[in-house]
């Protein structure tokens, strides 16, 4: 879009890395809050990173989260190598999980993770592709 | 409300620094599930849960969440123990189940969030 990038990292997630799970998203929101974001934002962004974070860790095998950040805009890229997402549509629907027994014993599978990224961006993009892995494109807009 | 008193009215063990219960609670949450939290749970609440893991710690962080208390007697280990005091989240548990923790802290005057008032119909039936 031609904006001047402000701030830009790429975090390594590993798959069934529950020990670290949440981490990125905690040091995104960090970032945000020291370089002053409005809180609404730093809520919404860090909503969004720790869904996709947890999503990746819960089903990926591996993946790798970018995070950019520009004068007008937030955006979240994620890319993960892992099993795919067999319904897209059925994913998107609130209530909705494939989580495991032992997922939901860790307090996931509310089936709220993709809404939860819709509801709190301004762009959400999906690409799924089974038994090689998804991709997510979230921005969200700063002002 | 002042969470010292929270912890009298649900006799709870406080696991972290007693100066934390001086913070001021106007909102709770009640849920197992962490997306639930990230959904409609408002900011800076006090989560109410049965879920005894590390993750809890982490989306106190996300949502700055006032502090937590553990119901139906269930005990974190020493290492969530740990990191909550590392990230000055106060934590409590309590032998109450979480549906009578949160209908006694309702009582008591706390919500999930401000509940609007209707106007008065005059049919008897406004909340």
């Amino acid at each position: 879009m031609g904006q001047e990038i402000l701030y830009n990292k790429s975090f390594n997630i590993i798959g069934k890395d529950f020990a670290n799970a949440g981490s990125v998203s905690v040091k995104i929101k960090k970032i945000l809050k020291e370089i002053k974001i409005k809180p609404d934002i730093v809520y919404r962004v860090s909503i969004c990173c720790y869904e996709a974070e947890m999503n990746a860790i819960m089903y990926a095998k591996i993946a790798e989260l970018n995070f950019t950040i520009s004068a007008n805009e937030a955006v979240i890229k994620i890319e993960d190598e892992g099993p795919g997402i067999e319904n897209l549509e059925l994913a998107m629907k609130e209530g909705y999980s494939t989580a495991t027994q032992e997922m939901r014993e860790m307090g996931f599978g509310a089936g709220l993770g993709l809404p939860n990224i819709k509801n709190n961006s301004d762009e959400f993009k999906i690409d799924s592709e089974l038994l090689v892995g998804t991709k997510l494109y979230i921005k969200i807009n700063l002002n | 409300m002042e969470l010292r008193e929270i912890v009298n009215i649900l006799e709870c063990q406080n696991h972290t620094c007693q100066e934390l219960l001086l913070r001021d609670i106007q909102y709770c949450y009640a849920t197992d599930m962490m997306s639930d939290v990230l959904k409609s749970c408002k900011i800076g609440s006090l989560l109410i849960t049965g879920l005894v893991n590390q993750q809890v710690i982490q989306i106190a962080e996300i949502m700055d969440l006032k502090g937590i208390i553990f119901a139906s007697g269930k005990v974190p280990s020493q290492e969530v123990i740990d990191k909550s005091k590392e990230k000055n989240l106060p934590l409590l548990t309590t032998e109450k189940q979480l549906f009578d923790a949160c209908g006694i802290l309702y009582t008591f005057g706390l919500r999930g969030k401000e509940i609007i008032q209707k106007a008065d119909d005059g049919s008897g039936n406004s909340i």
